[in-house]
């Protein structure tokens, strides 16, 4: 007995047949040369613009990757300036204020260290492969001094035990092999 | 690290003060027996302060030379002064008191001195001292109205001297000089004649010499002897010399007391002989009472004791004929009684005490006036003597009070036969103190142990069965779980206890103190609980020791195991007690065992054991297996310092001296200190400004050493190592009084001392130092090196030995870097000791006792600092290490004063012990007064002050609960109106 499918349910109908998009400003008319469906085109526009200039050549896209890798590798020490200007003037008392920055200057070198392959990962191309090697470890030396700025810091804060005062808890008072007791 | 450091400075620049006694904590940590000594029979008395007010006050000049007038209603002592403080040898010398009858004004003379007080302030009117010593004083009756003249006979040299001084000025208006050589007795008046007793004769017989002196001029009358030489062996053996009367007698009794002599004074040499009836078996003691009063009848009362009754005769003097005869007599009683007098214009009554009843009679019928049943409670004791007043009311009703002495040693006010209040005197005049700590139920700890023996199952089956037991606790605990929990927010104190039994607390400051006073009495004391008195003991029963000399004591040992204490006295004597209940567990007699110079915890192959040392300082041969492991630092005979070691041979150990230690020539050791026993050191070095350290020299085996030389004034100390007996350091000081206390302590790697000096300027020393004179304390540090992260030239090395103190035969001992500099101080420091905290952290603090204001002082240390800068000021690293510029005077601020407002009176020593929190250190001061207090050096920074708001706090935490109960669902609708009701 062949009955009739049950209607599909009303949340079925509405998501098959949504709502027309409704139109923003409809009082208002486009201003002209806009058109009322950008996103389309758009990319046609791209597209046909890039079809114009001729495609670089492997070398090319290798010498611009690589001059793109150095400006991310040297990329830590420009803020280098920055950062010792306003260690130095947030001063060596514990405040908020300098605690964050020294998180911070830890923080980013030891992220920019651990995520090495990735920042240079869409460099990496058969032809750059070996000269990105000294990118990256220039890279790394300038992560490197980053955090060194840190260490200053936190040295400068006192907060490094490299005084004797600070392994004074670890010594011990020496003792005595005779003992006299006062009975007087 | 640095860190820390940097945030203890700051936070300890941000800190107040942190030596305060604050408002809110006085009184409440500290706590204060205000005593007076002993009172003594005829010293004390009921006086009106104010002519025409009824009330009166009551006066005492105590056996330890203690004026003072008590509260009668209360209690509560309305004025005090030591009289006594000035001369060592206070209560040897007798002690007078008397009213001056309708003025506001008492006269005391004891020594020398003589003064008169203002009756209801205490303050001084006049005072004057006289060579020689007082042997009686009286009160002249003069007709007219001025103040009365007060007579003083002094012996000067063996001669009587009797003086009339004149009651407005103290100045003498004339003196009567008695050239033979005699006993002065005692001075009586009755108006028209004074008559001065002395004992004339050899020593052990005397006869008795009265002299008539006029009293208008001071000049000598007739004189007679009344024969009395198989009689009086010394002045003690006078029973009695009528003081003010119509008709002064003189009264002695025959050696056996079989009867009494009398002589009525200025009639003749007649001797009246009246017998004296016995009490339940012979008499061992008979005294008299008669009114001091010049319009007093002469009536006087005869109260003879036997061991196990009393009785008493009332006698009239005939004033006519000069005759005595027996008015009546009042029955015998058993057991100790007392009989006061009390005379109000010619009216005179006897007060009888007993311990069943007390009775009021007047002199003239034996009619009795009033009688009431005694409500005394067991514990009270013997009644031993009284001092009464007599109220007459609306018609024939009478009402007395009566300030009795019992042999508890306690001052009890009976008024109609009931105890209004107590004074617990007895406590007075400690000689010694320690703490001891509450005795913990050890059960529990051995039911673990015995737990962790046994095998697993059966253990598991005990714990759930103890466990199972202990739940029968469980309501009372959940009984006192509200309590507990609104005392901890509202933030009362946590000491208090459960009501009668002692237990510790979380903060270590429930303690028990032990003290022995010179009467020969054992107390203790809760110091967790405002120092009440938890019980005392009379070990003077068990020992046996005449009432005049003193409990020598010389130290106190608590085991904390057993939960006792053993005092050695200097006799050889020593008793043992339990802390918690005061019970006498063992005694030994004086002179059982050799006399003690001290006694020292010691350590030995069968256990602690408290060693007592000779005379000598030698402590003798002892068994092998109770000899001490360590050596031991004695002091000799003639105050030399030596070096003793145990060496065994079988089963005998004897001391050999390992090393003597003389001062120089002409100088004499008057003082020895040690390190506390308990006397952690936190952390052993100092860390300076620029994060270096210089190393503290912890010797623990160092003794400071005071000498004195007395022809050329100067003190000299020295710093001995008490292993090697090397002298580590010396220092001398010219131009120092040394008649005034020198005192020092040693503590850490520092150590004080105080004296009084006269710095002149000389030629060699202007360029150095300006001239100074006066009080002086004295700080000095030990450093291990002068240079700081050195450790000196033991370097490195985990041991140190005294006597090999390197590698090199005869080796120099390691020196340490001495810093020092002295203070001035507005007064001198009687006595010093140091606060103890349980780990060191905390910073210590020099307790000072003050004699002069009757004091005690916390200087902190960081006030004391030897290394504070001096003429500039303070570098920034010196800033960071919180060095101030240095001040050559340290004021006693009164911020300092532990005692705050509190007079403690005759204080002797302070005992320091830690409690649990290391912030705190609670000490002990003990003298004629009983003072106590808990210290914070370094503030409180383990406990909530009582200023922390708690109920702030709570109300904050609840009120953040109840927003988050209200928020959250309003929170989690919106969220989900966002989700669903976008459109």
């Amino acid at each position: 007995m062949a009955t009739a499918a049950p209607p599909p349910p009303q949340w079925v109908l509405d998501l098959n047949s949504p709502p027309a998009s409704k139109q923003k400003n409809s009082g208002i008319p486009d201003p002209p040369g806009y058109p009322a469906t950008s996103s389309g085109s758009k990319k046609q526009q791209a597209s046909t613009k890039t079809a114009v200039r001729a495609p670089p050549t492997t070398h090319e896209m290798d010498v611009l990757k690589l001059k793109k890798a150095w400006e991310v590798a040297l990329a830590p020490v420009k803020q280098l300036p920055m950062t010792a200007i306003m260690m130095y003037m947030s001063g060596n008392s514990l405040q908020i204020f300098s605690i964050m920055m020294v998180v911070m200057a830890f923080k980013n070198p030891v992220m920019g260290l651990m995520a090495t392959q990735q920042a240079f990962e869409r460099f990496e191309t058969a032809g750059t492969r070996d000269k990105l090697l000294m990118v990256k470890a220039v890279y790394v030396a300038m992560q490197i001094l980053a955090l060194a700025l840190g260490v200053w810091k936190v040295n400068q804060m006192g907060l490094l035990p490299t005084t004797r005062s600070d392994w004074l808890a670890w010594e011990t008072a020496r003792v005595p092999k005779e003992v006299a007791i006062p009975a007087f | 690290m640095r860190l820390p450091l940097t945030v203890i400075t700051l936070a300890l620049s941000l800190l107040p003060s942190t030596h305060a006694v604050f408002a809110d904590e006085a009184y409440t940590v500290d706590y204060h027996h205000e005593l007076l000594g002993l009172p003594l029979p005829q010293t004390t008395f009921f006086h009106r302060p104010r002519k025409d007010d009824k009330a009166t006050l009551l006066y005492t000049l105590s056996d330890l030379g203690v004026l003072g007038a008590v509260h009668p209603g209360t209690g509560r002592v309305v004025w005090r002064q030591l009289l006594a403080g000035e001369s060592a040898n206070n209560g040897t010398e007798k002690g007078f008191l008397r009213p001056v009858e309708g003025e506001s004004t008492v006269v005391s003379a004891i020594g020398g001195r003589v003064d008169s007080w203002d009756a209801m302030s205490g303050r001084e009117r006049w005072g004057n001292v006289f060579s020689g010593t007082v042997k009686d004083l009286e009160v002249m009756e003069t007709p007219s109205g001025d103040a009365k003249d007060v007579l003083a006979l002094f012996e000067e040299d063996g001669k009587s001297v009797l003086r009339l001084l004149k009651g407005k000025s103290g100045n003498v208006k004339w003196e009567y000089r008695d050239e033979a050589i005699d006993l002065p007795l005692q001075v009586s008046t009755n108006v028209e004649k004074l008559f001065v007793t002395a004992l004339h004769g050899s020593k052990g017989a005397y006869n008795i010499k009265v002299t008539q002196v006029d009293p208008v001029t001071g000049k000598k009358g007739s004189e007679y002897t009344l024969r009395s030489l198989s009689e009086i062996h010394g002045p003690e053996d006078v029973l009695l010399v009528g003081a003010n009367s119509a008709s002064p007698i003189i009264a002695w009794t025959d050696k056996d007391f079989k009867n009494l002599k009398i002589n009525v004074l200025g009639r003749s040499a007649a001797i009246v002989t009246l017998p004296l009836k016995e009490a339940d078996g012979p008499i061992t003691e008979v005294e008299i009472h008669a009114p001091h009063l010049i319009q007093s009848l002469p009536h006087f009362l005869v109260h003879s004791y036997s061991a196990t009754a009393n009785r008493a005769d009332v006698y009239h003097v005939n004033l006519a004929s000069g005759s005595v005869e027996k008015e009546y007599e009042l029955p015998k009683l058993p057991g100790k009684g007392a009989v006061s007098v009390s005379s109000q214009d010619a009216n005179v009554y006897f007060t009888r005490l007993t311990e069943d009843e007390c009775i009021v009679v007047s002199s003239a019928s034996h009619g009795i006036l009033g009688r009431w049943p005694m409500k005394f409670t067991g514990k009270d004791g013997a009644l031993i003597h009284g001092a009464s007043e007599v109220v007459k009311r609306t018609g024939d009703a009478y009402a007395v009070r009566t300030a009795v002495v019992t042999s508890n040693d306690d001052w009890l006010l009976v008024r109609n036969g009931a105890v209004d209040w107590t004074r617990s005197e007895g406590l007075s005049g400690a000689v010694a103190a320690a703490w001891a700590d509450i005795p913990e139920s050890e059960s529990l700890a051995k039911t673990l142990e015995a737990e962790a023996h046994i095998n697993p199952l059966s253990a598991y089956i005990h714990r759930v069965n103890r466990h199972a037991h202990d739940l029968q606790y469980l309501p009372a605990y959940l009984q006192t779980l509200p309590k507990r929990l609104l005392s901890s927010i509202i933030g009362s104190d946590a000491a208090s206890q459960t009501n009668g039994v002692l237990v510790r607390d979380n903060f270590g400051f429930n303690k028990l103190v032990i003290v022995a006073t010179e009467r020969g009495r054992v107390y203790g004391l809760d110091a967790g609980n405002q120092g009440t008195i938890l019980w005392s003991t009379r070990s003077s029963k068990v020992f046996d020791f005449p009432a005049s000399e003193k409990w020598d004591v010389k130290g106190i040992y608590v085991d904390p195991s057993k939960g006792t204490a053993t005092i050695r006295g200097s006799r050889g004597e020593f008793v043992i007690v339990h802390v918690l209940t005061g019970n006498v567990l063992g005694t030994a007699t004086p002179g059982s065992h050799p006399s003690v110079r001290s006694a020292v915890v010691v350590d030995t192959p069968s256990g602690t054991r408290f060693l007592p040392i000779g005379l000598d300082g030698n402590p003798g041969e002892i068994p092998s297996t109770r000899a001490p492991k360590d050596s031991l630092v004695t002091q000799g005979k003639a105050g030399e310092i030596k070096g003793l070691k145990y060496e065994t041979s079988g089963d005998i150990a004897a001391p050999v001296t390992l090393w003597t230690f003389q001062p120089g020539p002409g100088e004499k050791i008057i003082n020895v200190v040690s390190r506390p026993t308990h006397d952690p050191v936190a952390s052993i070095g100092k860390v300076l400004g620029d994060r270096t350290v210089l190393y503290k020299y912890l010797n623990q085996n160092v003794v400071l050493v005071t000498a004195v030389a007395e022809e050329s004034s100067s003190v000299i100390f020295y710093l001995i190592d008490s292993v090697s007996g090397d002298v580590l350091y010396s220092a001398t000081h010219e131009g120092v009084d040394i008649k005034q206390p020198i005192t020092s302590v040693l503590t850490e790697n520092w150590f004080a001392y105080s004296l009084w000096s006269d710095i002149a300027v000389t030629s060699a020393t202007s360029a150095a130092l300006p001239a100074s004179k006066g009080y002086q304390i004295v700080i000095s540090e030990l450093f291990e090196s002068s240079i700081p992260n050195d450790r000196g030239p033991l370097g490195p090395t985990d041991n140190s030995s005294s006597i090999e103190p390197s590698d090199e035969i005869n080796g120099e001992p390691a020196l340490p870097y001495v810093i020092t500099q002295s203070f001035l101080i507005p007064e001198s420091i009687s006595h010093m000791s140091v606060s103890q905290t349980s780990q060191g952290i905390t910073s210590r603090q020099l307790i000072c006792t003050l004699a002069g204001s009757n004091a005690v002082v916390g200087i902190p240390r960081h006030i004391l600092d030897a290394r504070r800068p001096v003429g500039r000021a303070p570098t920034p690293a010196e800033m960071e290490e919180s060095l101030v510029q240095y001040h050559p005077v340290i004021d006693f601020d009164p911020r300092m004063t532990l005692t705050h407002k509190r007079e403690v009176i005759g204080i002797k020593d302070v005992i320091a012990t830690p409690a649990i929190l290391e912030s705190t250190s609670l000490l002990f001061a003990y003298g004629i007064d009983i003072f106590g207090t808990r210290v914070a050096p370094s503030a409180a920074f383990d406990i909530l002050g009582k200023s922390f708001n708690r109920l702030s706090l709570v109300a904050t935490v609840l009120a953040l609960w109840v927003g988050v109960f209200i928020l959250a669902p309003m929170t989690k609708r919106k969220q989900i109106n966002e989700r669903w009701a976008a459109q």
